[in-house]
Parts: C-alpha cells; sequence; structure tokens
C-alpha cells in the first residue's frame, strides 16, 4: 500500500466524514484552546512578577566615617558580585540634591539642616538576565557583613512577598495545568473513541474484504494527525486574537500602559502543536487497536 | 481446465459452541470440490449462517478442523485473516455496503486492499459493475439504491478480486421474487467461469428441481448431503 492511496482515502474519509470530523476537530481546539488561554494567563502573570523584581534595586548604605579613597574599591567590590549588572556611587551632596528635588516646593523643611546628615550609599541593580529572589537576597547579606557597610536595603518585604506570589503562581500553574491536561487527554480520547465506534461498520466491512490492520488504519492516523494539528493550530490562532485584542486594550488604558503583555514563547506554541498531533494520532491507534483485536 | 473433484473445502468433526449454549455446530464432516455449487439449507438456528463464518473466520471453530484452499483454519494467525479473506468473498442477506460510498467506491474497496493501482482498479470496478448491469448507477451512493441494486452491488464486491470462492448468506433474503431470480442466475454464471459457491438458503424453490449438491443443517448437525 503505497502513502498516496493511504492519503487519497484519508481525503475522501474526510469528506464523507465531515460533521465527524469537525466535531472531534473541534473538541480538540476547544481543549487547546483552554490550555493555551491558561499558559498565556499563567505565563504573564509569571513575566509580571519577574519583571515587578527587576526592578527592585539595593540600596548600600557606608557608615558615615568610611573615608573617600574606599569608595573605589568598594564599588569594584560590588562590581565584582556575581548577579550585579550596575553600580552607581551617590555621595551625601546627591543624596541631599536629591531629597529636596524630591520634596520640591517642601523643601524649606531641610533649611538648617547639614547637607551631609544623609549617608552616602550604593545603588546597585541586579543583571535581569540572572535575576531571581534568592540572588537578590545573597548579594544583600554578602554586603551586609562588610565593615564599611552600615545597612543593606533591597525591600526585604516585597521580595518576600513577591517569593511567596510567585511561588502560590507556580502552583497554581502546575497544579491547574495537571487538571487541565487530565481533563482535555479524558474529552478527546473519548470524542476519538466515539469517532471510531461510529465508523465500526466501515471498519468490519473493511475487514471482510481482506483489508489488513495496516491498511484499516493508515487513513485513520492520517485523519487523526489533522485533527489534532488543525485543532491545536485553530486555538493558537484564537488565543493569539486574544491577546492581540488584550495587548491593544491595556496599552490604550493609562493606567495599565506599562504592563507589558507577552504571547506564549514559541517552544510552548510548537509543544502544544506536537503534544496535540501525537495525543490524537496515539488515541486514535490505542483505539483503533482495540477495536482490530475484537 | 478445472477439476471438479479437487477440494477446495474440507472440514472435519467440526464443533462449534458459543460459551454455555447448545453446539450451534456438530462434528461436521464436509468436503467440496473447486467449480461446485452448493446448496446449505435448514431451518433458522440450523447453523448454516455458523457454518459460513467457521469458513473465512469471522468464527473460530471450538473442535475440528478446516482447509479452505490449501489454508489450515486452525493454525491460521489474525495477521493472515486477511489473506484469506482475499480468496473468499462473502455475501450478505443485509448487503454490507457503505451507504456512503459510491457503488464504484463500494466495489473498489476489494481491489484497493490488495494494493492495485487506481488505473486497475477502475478499469475491474466498472467491469464488473457493467456485468451486474448498473453501470449507469455507478456514481450513485449506496444508499440511493433498491435492495435488488445493492444486492447486486454486493455480489460485484464479492467478486471482483476473482476469488475462488463465493459465500452467499441468504442473499435473497431480502429480495422479492424477480430480484431473486436475477441473483442466482449471477452466482450461475459465476458458477460457470469456476467460481466454487456455497449458497445458504432457507428457500427450497431455489434448488427444488435443480441438479447442485443440497447440503442440510438441522439442529447443527449435516443431517443430509443430496448430491446433485
Amino acid at each position: 500500500m503505497i502513502p498516496g492511496t493511504f492519503f487519497k482515502r484519508a481525503l475522501r474519509d474526510l469528506k464523507q466524514n465531515l460533521f465527524t470530523h469537525l466535531m472531534t476537530t473541534g473538541v480538540v481546539a476547544f481543549s487547546c484552546l483552554l490550555f493555551v488561554i491558561f499558559g498565556l494567563f499563567s505565563f504573564n502573570l509569571q513575566q509580571f512578577v519577574e519583571k515587578f523584581g527587576r526592578e527592585l534595586a539595593v540600596v548600600v548604605y557606608l557608615k558615615k566615617d568610611v573615608s573617600q579613597e574606599k569608595i573605589p574599591s568598594l564599588y569594584k567590590r560590588i562590581n565584582a558580585l556575581d548577579g550585579v549588572e550596575s553600580v552607581e556611587f551617590i555621595s551625601s551632596e546627591d543624596a541631599y540634591r536629591e531629597l529636596q528635588a524630591f520634596l520640591k516646593d517642601e523643601k524649606e523643611i531641610l533649611e538648617g539642616v547639614d547637607p551631609l546628615f544623609l549617608p552616602p550609599s550604593f545603588q546597585v541593580e541586579i543583571n535581569r538576565a540572572v535575576f531571581n529572589i534568592d540572588k537578590v537576597k545573597k548579594i544583600a547579606e554578602i554586603m551586609s557583613q562588610w565593615p564599611e557597610v552600615a545597612k543593606v536595603q533591597y525591600g526585604q518585604e516585597w521580595v518576600d512577598r513577591l517569593e511567596a506570589i510567585s511561588q502560590v503562581t507556580r502552583n497554581i500553574v502546575i497544579i491547574a495545568g495537571v487538571l487541565l491536561l487530565l481533563t482535555a487527554t479524558f474529552v478527546v480520547s473519548n470524542t476519538i473513541k466515539l469517532t471510531v465506534y461510529a465508523r465500526q461498520e466501515e471498519i468490519e466491512i473493511m475487514r471482510l474484504v481482506g483489508a489488513t490492520n495496516g491498511f484499516i488504519q493508515g487513513p485513520f492516523l492520517i485523519e487523526a494527525f489533522f485533527q489534532g494539528f488543525i485543532g491545536a493550530s485553530f486555538a493558537i490562532l484564537v488565543s493569539w486574537l486574544l491577546y492581540r485584542y488584550l495587548a491593544e486594550s491595556v496599552s490604550a488604558t493609562p493606567l495599565l500602559k506599562d504592563m507589558d503583555l507577552h504571547f506564549l514563547p514559541m517552544e510552548y506554541v510548537g509543544g502544544v502543536l506536537a503534544v496535540s498531533t501525537l495525543f490524537c494520532v496515539l488515541g486514535t491507534y490505542i483505539a483503533l487497536r482495540r477495536f482490530l483485536k475484537s | 481446465m478445472i477439476s471438479i473433484e479437487q477440494p477446495i473445502i474440507q472440514m472435519q468433526g467440526v464443533e462449534k459452541v458459543y460459551g454455555g449454549y447448545s453446539p450451534a455446530l456438530k462434528g461436521v464432516d464436509l468436503e467440496i470440490s473447486k467449480g461446485e455449487f452448493v446448496f446449505l439449507t435448514g431451518p433458522s438456528g440450523s447453523g448454516k449462517s455458523t457454518l459460513l463464518k467457521l469458513l473465512f473466520c469471522a468464527e473460530r471453530p471450538t473442535g475440528g478442523s478446516i482447509v479452505v484452499d490449501d489454508m489450515d483454519l486452525s493454525t491460521l494467525s489474525g495477521s493472515q485473516i486477511p489473506y484469506l479473506r482475499r480468496k473468499v468473498g462473502v455475501i450478505f442477506q443485509d448487503f454490507k455496503l457503505l451507504p456512503n460510498y459510491t457503488v464504484f467506491d463500494n466495489v473498489a474497496l476489494s481491489l484497493e486492499v490488495l494494493g492495485l493501482t487506481r488505473k486497475q482498479v477502475e478499469k475491474r470496478v466498472t467491469a464488473i459493475i457493467e456485468s451486474v448491469g448498473l453501470l449507469e448507477k455507478i456514481n450513485r451512493l449506496a444508499v440511493q439504491l433498491s435492495g435488488g441494486e445493492q444486492q447486486r452491488v454486493a455480489i460485484a464486491r464479492a467478486v471482483v478480486n476473482r476469488p475462488p470462492i463465493i459465500l452467499a448468506d441468504e442473499p435473497t433474503g431480502n429480495l422479492d421474487r424477480a430480484r431473486t431470480t436475477e441473483v442466482v442466475e449471477l452466482m450461475n454464471e459465476l458458477n460457470a467461469r469456476g467460481t466454487t459457491i456455497i449458497f445458504a438458503t432457507h428457500d427450497e424453490t431455489l434448488f427444488t428441481n435443480t441438479h447442485r449438491r443440497v447440503l442440510t443443517l438441522r439442529e447443527g448437525i449435516l443431517e443430509r448431503d443430496q448430491k446433485g
């Protein structure tokens, strides 16, 4: 049996059982859509959490008695720490000026205050590519042990909250993802079984005229391949349109315009296509095998 | 030249029991020669259909041995069954056609499983459909045909791959007298070309006053073997 004949028969079967195929493809598409939209939501939530974390800066306050000569060597030490992106030195005078600028019209309240009353500090930015909350904590811990350092501030509370949110998000993603995958598996496999059973008579007749199992299975597997692939593609297309709509809506809303929405990475999209196609082909193969054995 | 002495079907001590029930077939010994036309008769439930089913491995015997065209069915594996079925054309009372397939596609199925090219399939299918008088309806769906026409399509499907044996299980059961005569005539033509035919029927008028061999089953026992 040449593959061309399989394709021709698969095409004929698709035409003749159009409704059944559309129904199965629809179920596959719907299951994939739920999964993709869920993925889109959780991916963006994680991106948001990470972005928020990346924007946290670490401020290293130095003791007032630290001499000016030690600043360059401290600068070098901080810069040499693993995960540090950039370091900026803010002298007591700079800090005073920033405070004045911040207070704007209220800066009179600083009258009579010594411009050197604020401690000098380093503003440390963490490398975004390697950002991770544990790394921020570790860097802060190392610097706080240096004798020249009075205090290290990095929004401990925020970091802890972020860590908790990140953990909860990760757990929700895993649990909901597994539940969704199980539901989709159950629905799709039952639909495939029903599709095969609906064509029981056809299979029986093919066996009657001397068709081998391979001859019977071939077109079914080709059809299943298309059902899985088209169903998943449709789901991805719909979710992409939804993403575009949401991204535009978000950018048009002043309050949310800094919130970047991301579509799923290509690996995830490829994974959904591959898993959906493989699942439909395998599900059909198993349903047919059981049937052909009977 | 076909010798009618050479056995194409041999059954020895064949038993068939469907779990827990009384045997459907009991110790059937039978030999059918190549090119023979045999009527198989008996009342409903006598075992006619069971006997035919055993010959194309739709059922397996619970005892005895069966050899069909040199294939020993007692040792035949599941993967070899399709090759047996290509030697045995089967016709049913309910036609067993695919209702949404055209006449052409229903008949072509028997050749497609053999891996023939589209050109070969077209040539042979068109010729056989013409011989059963349905050429003008070749592109109609099976569901759009009358009972007699559907049975002719089923016959065409059974014989298009030129099997040496045809098993017909009450093929005229759903047809009126005129259509029944047509089917019997088609069977006679096939037999004249050397095909061995086993024709199961409870309609005695089909074999009374013919020179054909008649096998009578009663309660699973081969009660009578009346040579033609």
